[in-house]
């Protein structure tokens, strides 16, 4: 059996899919600082026995917690002679234009315990300056009596030539076999130094966490008589063993959140659509992601607490694509200087939560607004909802300061929120050059149901598809995810003079360093499958765009091909070709997935009789458009396929509810998704 | 036209949507460009007016650009009348004597927006192109003695007609510019993120209609003043006034810079009244500039977080004296107008500081510290220009340390150049990037420590060109705390000749293996030094931040060499610490 656990900020969830093709959900509370214990617990709950388990899927946020709590270890840095500043220095940029008390972010690793060495590579990778093994041994020794517990080497030009770095850390383990020390190329052979530089000590400071963590957890899992092939789950979408995890546990840092945009493209091939918009709404954010024919889009631009007044701290290692903004559940509304309303990104959080929850929540909520349009129905809360306190909130905080009744406060609050998910929306297809009509909206999380169908009528998006297991989505995705490594290599060189055979070369090079990974991983040759993709750009720009290319072997003529894709995409994505300007590529980015045994999904049994033997009740649902209506709302578990239900609709679940409006209906596939068509054709 | 009854709420929305749109254009033209200069440092801006050129929002990737985008827009509508624009058109605008003028290398671009036929907005941005043309490599120099050496001039000239390109103005600036592809491209990426909000904004009429578009606008220009104004009733009322002296006026004289700041109930004035007259070389700034100079101080004095918007800056006025060295007029030279810009931000902050400790700390590194350095690069012998400012150290405030090599003031969301690509793209080799920890600027909170960046010529006949601003007058201190230091350049020629330290200097030429050494200054402090925390002191010691000495001199506290710890105090600390 295939089962996977992702550890949540509350819930550690589990989704497994049996022998029988049935899917089985389970939710357990998280159980910090000791996370393993609940997922264990989960297992418990769930009645799977773990001596079934084949395959071990496990997301956690162990890593961003280590990182966003400072709970690492205390971490030394080697670099370059006259570069050990550059991970101070940072990249000068003030986000916060006009504050003149702005502080920067603190370098991870304080200067004392950041040495240098004397090597130099030139940019062209020939050696300017010999490495000083004298300086590593100092530097050591230095370490060894600060007590560090782990080393980052970083060396400038090392993405053009790597031996300094990789003689570095052979040195480091024979002088210090107990220490915890990775190079920046064992995780990006991207250039920009500083990002490098904070890649690789991030991924040190890690290192000692991640490793007893995972440590712990394969031990627990061993005693509970479980001896699954374990896989974690990477920001990159894909899986890695254990074992490679505790070497660059940086590749985790958004393990849970990418699974669900995973799953979604997953989901998307099973029903035969290419073109998604991954849409997941929880308590405090909502993300969004697109997946252009098939392929989950990863950048390495990523940075760890970023904000737009805020620089952050770079991660440059592969992170599926997502926009985040902070409306969610728990986002609270409230009028700002101006007097006008705004949603978010404050959230209340688990406690005190929104003012339904009924444990000290004073400030109104997307979810309390949600209670009062009718969205959402008070009998599905955990407590006593108090109406007249969610009503009362909603009035004094916003009604009262428009001039409006009740009902129309809390529509307005929906508004904005979904105001604000609409940009984040548009932001990911038609400013990227995407139309949405092209695209099926998968909606998932525990708002993500409620917001989905209006969002995606504006979008002109005509499908929107809500998943099976739609709240505990991300680890269904982790369950069907595959191993995945990304190797990206900078090499500028200009299309018109580099010859297709060194090109061959080069991604040769890629796909032996990913076929020895694998065969590590004991993932046979034949479940091998490779992508390829080249950042490039026209000579003189720095950004570059990534270029889908076919495998190798080239020729010039492929050459010749791929040029012309990448004017295609340059237009697609900036409206503007230089067709007379030489091409440059900048990185190869081989992608390569070992494709592992997937659960086959059983079908529900059929629709039997009328919709009406699925009916909860009718109740009043406020609409934008129509104001107050009946609507019949139905339970989801009793929905067979086939099932058609007419907007207005909701259909409601343990932990969501789908909510379909006038001209637009809901049917049911054979998987038990939901799937709902915007606008009905009459 | 009937009156539309529009919900407030609809109103934010659409406003909210036009803010997303200004960002949309700002980060699409950044990823096209071809000059490091815009898609690295963004000296680059762009914005959203409405039909009187009032500017509704702006992205900024400079500070300096605040509030440029509207005036350039201001001066179109007055030059060609609004009833004889036209959709498609585009006009461009570098004038620096104009509205929204800086330099020549700020090439504007505006666009009329229409909606329908009817004229409903406009569109604008500026970016710094890396030449256009005149006298020196990079168009930037510190030697230019009028502005027919800085390259060429558009005062509000029509560059697409309906949509179409006017070939003889494109071709006369490829023939007049030292990287026509680079020119032509940069030129292409920004009127395709012109064009871009230019369809948005017609999404929006679309999807809310045009009257709600247009009521939105109203709105978030009404929202704008009224949040200035009340946030101007709390403020502090008075008069401060403060001086300051530039380094050199070409000549080896200083140049005054002057000002008296005035806060009433409505109103924030600023009076640069007794500045000294233009001067001969490119330091002088228009009118414009200096504006932006004031706005950023302005800005942060009344809320960091404030939208931009002249709604905001309705309750602002500013005085200078025409022909003064912030209000030159034409022919003066101001390829380096930000020294003088930036100056105007200092003097302001410095006669402010006193008033609101918990926004404004003590001195920063001032200048841009601007490089020009050309060339070619070595094998390919293809030309190079580096155009880039150098980040330095930042003063410490009430709680909190200076920041450590950070752009200017007039900088912002700015980013150095990657070592990596600098030596990938330019014939240098850099054999430092490095925080220059002098141990200046001593104070209960220390100033933050400037940059040494370091470049080896890997050719011969390398031209460096640059201004280091902040070379006579050190990053002041602030309530007791010790100044900082100065910034500088140094080269290190191959046959083992030293020349400098300096500010300035034009065409210096550089052969293989000459190094030209760039040092930045440490900030002023903040509060008395005596009174630093002593594990803070110790800290600083074995970060090496400050020396021993300078922990026992400046600090009276005594640190322990090996284990950095503290052994003891010394009698001046010990004095202080009793009263």
């Amino acid at each position: 059996m295939r089962v996977a656990t992702d550890i949540g900020g509350t819930f550690t969830d589990l989704v497994a899919v049996d022998d029988q093709g049935k899917t089985i959900l389970t939710k357990s509370h998280t159980t910090p600082p000791n996370f393993e214990e609940g997922v264990i617990r989960v297992i418990e709950k769930s009645g799977v026995r773990p001596e079934e388990i084949e395959d071990f899927i496990h997301g956690t946020t162990t890593i961003i917690n280590a990182l966003t709590e400072r709970k690492g270890a205390k971490t030394g840095l080697i670099t370059t002679k006259g570069f050990r500043d550059v991970l101070e220095i940072a990249r000068c940029n003030r986000p916060d234009l006009f504050n003149m008390v702005f502080a920067k972010p603190r370098p991870f690793i304080p200067r004392y315990l950041r040495r240098e060495v004397s090597e130099r590579v030139s940019y062209d990778g020939k050696v300017v300056t010999p490495l000083a093994e004298e300086d590593i041994r100092a530097a050591v020794e230095y370490f060894k009596k600060e007590q560090v517990e782990a080393i980052a080497v970083c060396y400038i030009n090392s993405y053009a030539n790597d031996e300094h770095e990789k003689r570095t850390v052979e040195l480091v383990r024979r002088l210090w076999p107990e220490v915890f020390v990775t190079s920046s190329i064992e995780v990006t052979k991207e250039w920009r130094e500083y990002e490098r530089t904070s890649t690789v000590a991030l991924n040190s400071y890690v290192m000692p966490v991640a490793s007893s963590y995972i440590d712990n957890l394969d031990r627990r899992l061993k005693e509970a008589g479980c001896d699954a092939k374990e896989y974690i789950m990477q920001s990159n979408g894909g899986t890695t063993t254990f074992e490679q995890a505790k070497q660059t546990p940086i590749n985790m840092v958004e393990s849970g959140p990418v699974a669900g945009v995973y799953g979604s493209a997953i989901l998307g091939k099973m029903i035969g659509e290419n073109n998604i918009i991954a849409f997941d709404v929880g308590g405090t954010t909502a993300k969004c992601s697109l997946i252009d024919n098939g392929e989950v889009k990863v950048t390495t631009e990523y940075r760890i607490e970023r904000t737009e007044s805020y620089a952050g701290y770079p991660i440059m290692a592969p992170v599926v694509d997502i926009v985040e903004i902070g409306n969610g559940g728990g986002s609270i509304a409230w009028i700002d200087e101006a007097g006008s309303l705004k949603v978010g990104p404050q959230s209340a959080g688990a406690v005190p939560g929104p003012v339904a929850y009924g444990i000290g929540g004073t400030e109104p909520t997307t979810t309390d607004a949600c209670l009062v349009t009718g969205r959402l129905s008070a009998e599905n809360f955990d407590n006593q909802v108090d109406m007249d306190a969610v009503r009362g909130a909603i009035q004094e905080k916003v009604g009262d300061a428009f001039g409006m009744d009740t009902d129309e406060a809390a529509m307005s609050i929906l508004r904005v929120a979904e105001a604000n998910m609409y940009n984040a929306l548009k932001l990911i297809s038609v400013r990227r050059g995407y139309d949405p009509r092209d695209f099926t909206m998968v909606a998932f999380g525990g708002g993500g149901p409620m917001h989905c169908a209006r969002l995606a009528k504006e979008l002109n998006i005509r499908k929107v598809i809500v998943p099976i297991a739609a709240p505990v989505f991300s680890a269904w995705g982790m369950l069907m995810t595959d191993v995945r490594h990304d190797y990206i290599q900078t090499n500028i060189r200009r299309m018109n003079e580099v010859t297709a055979e060194e090109l061959n070369g080069m991604w040769t090079g890629l796909l032996s360093q990913a076929r020895e990974q694998f065969e590590k991983e004991n993932i046979p040759e034949e479940n091998i499958v490779c992508n390829y993709i080249a950042d490039m750009r026209y000579m003189g720009q720095e950004h570059t765009v990534k270029v889908n290319v076919p495998p190798i072997p080239w020729s010039e003529e492929t050459k010749e091909e791929i040029i012309r894709r990448f004017h295609d995409t340059h237009e697609h994505f900036y409206t503007f070709r230089l067709p007379d300007t030489p091409t440059e590529i900048v990185n190869l980015h081989l992608v390569a997935y070992g494709r592992l045994t997937k659960p086959e999904l059983a079908h529900i049994p059929p629709q039997e009789g009328p919709v009406e033997t699925a009916r909860k009740e009718t109740r009043r649902v406020y609409f934008e458009e129509e104001g107050w209506i009946d609507t019949p709302v139905y339970l989801r578990e009793k929905l067979g396929s086939g099932a058609s239900l007419d907007g207005p609709v909701i259909v409601e679940e343990a932990a969501a509810s789908t909510v379909a409006a006038k001209g637009q209906r809901v049917t049911v596939d054979v998987y038990g998704n939901l799937i709902i068509e915007t606008e009905v054709q009459e | 036209m009937a009156e539309v009854k529009v919900s407030p709420v609809t109103l934010d929305i659409v406003k909210d949507s036009l803010i997303a749109v200004s960002n949309e254009v700002f980060y699409a033209f950044a990823r096209t460009s071809m000059s490091p200069i815009i898609y690295e440092t963004l000296d680059y801006a762009s914005g959203i007016a409405d039909v009187n050129g009032k500017l509704l929002t702006q992205g900024n990737g400079a500070c300096g650009f605040i509030g440029l985008i509207a005036p350039m827009i201001q001066e179109i509508i007055e030059k060609y009348g609004k009833e004889n624009l036209h959709p498609g058109d585009v006009y461009l605008i570098n004038d620096p004597y104009m509205g929204g003028g800086t330099h020549l290398s700020d090439i504007g671009m505006v666009m009329p927006v229409f909606y329908r036929e009817e004229l409903i907005a406009f569109i604008g941005n500026k970016a710094h192109w890396s030449d256009v043309g005149g006298m020196a490599a990079g168009s930037f120099t510190t030697d230019s003695s009028d502005a027919f050496q800085e390259g060429l001039r558009f005062s509000g000239v029509k560059l697409l007609d309906r949509g179409e390109i006017c070939q003889p103005l494109l071709e006369t600036i490829k023939s007049n510019v030292r990287f026509p592809e680079t020119s032509e491209g940069d030129m292409w990426g920004q009127i395709a993120s012109l064009r871009t909000g230019y369809r948005r904004i017609g999404e929006l009429c679309d999807k809310y209609t045009v009257e709600v578009v247009k009521e939105s606008m109203k709105r978030l220009l009404d929202q704008g003043e009224k949040i200035a104004r009340n946030r101007i009733k709390e403020l502090p009322k008075g008069t401060w006034e403060m001086e300051e002296y530039m380094d050199d006026d070409g000549y080896g004289n200083l140049v005054k810079v002057k000002v008296k700041i005035t806060i009433t109930d409505d109103e924030f004035i600023a009076d640069f009244t007794g500045s000294s007259p233009q001067v001969a070389s490119p330091i002088n700034t228009g009118y414009s500039s200096l504006c932006a100079g004031v706005k950023v101080i302005y800005m942060s004095i009344l809320g960091p977080e404030l939208a931009v918007n002249d709604g905001v800056f309705e309750p602002m006025r500013i005085f200078a004296e025409d022909g003064s060295v912030l209000k030159c007029h034409a022919p003066a030279p101001t390829s380096c107008y930000f020294e003088s810009m930036i100056y105007s931000s200092d003097v302001v902050w410095r006669a402010l500081a006193p008033v609101f400790p918990e926004m404004l700390g003590a001195g920063h590194m001032l200048s841009v510290c601007s490089v020009v350095l050309a060339g070619t690069k070595q094998g390919s012998g293809e030309p190079f220009l580096i155009v880039e400012p150098t980040g330095g150290g930042w003063g410490a405030s009430d709680g909190k340390d200076g920041e450590v090599g950070q752009f200017c003031v007039g900088d912002g969301e700015t980013y150095n150049v990657p070592v990596e690509m600098a030596e990938n793209r330019y014939g240098i080799m850099v054999d430092e990037y490095s925080l220059h920890t002098d141990g200046t600027g001593a104070g209960k909170y220390r100033g933050g420590s400037g940059a040494v960046r370091s470049y080896r010529a890997m050719t011969d006949g390398q031209l460096f060109t640059a201004s280091f601003g902040r070379n006579k007058f050190p990053a002041w201190g602030a309530a007791g705390g010790k100044d900082g230091s100065y910034n500088y350049f140094e080269f290190h020629d191959a046959d083992g000749k030293v020349e400098g330290p300096m500010g300035i200097t034009a065409r210096r030429v550089m052969n293989k293996g000459d190094v030209v050494r760039m040092v930045t200054c440490t900030g002023g402090g903040y509060g008395n030094p005596l009174e630093r925390e002593p594990e803070s002191v110790a800290w600083d010691v074995k970060n090496e931040y400050i020396s021993l000495e300078q922990a026992r001199e400046d600090y009276g506290v005594i640190v322990d060499p090996e284990t950095f710890e503290v052994t003891g105090f010394t009698e001046k600390r010990r004095q202080e610490a009793g009263l």
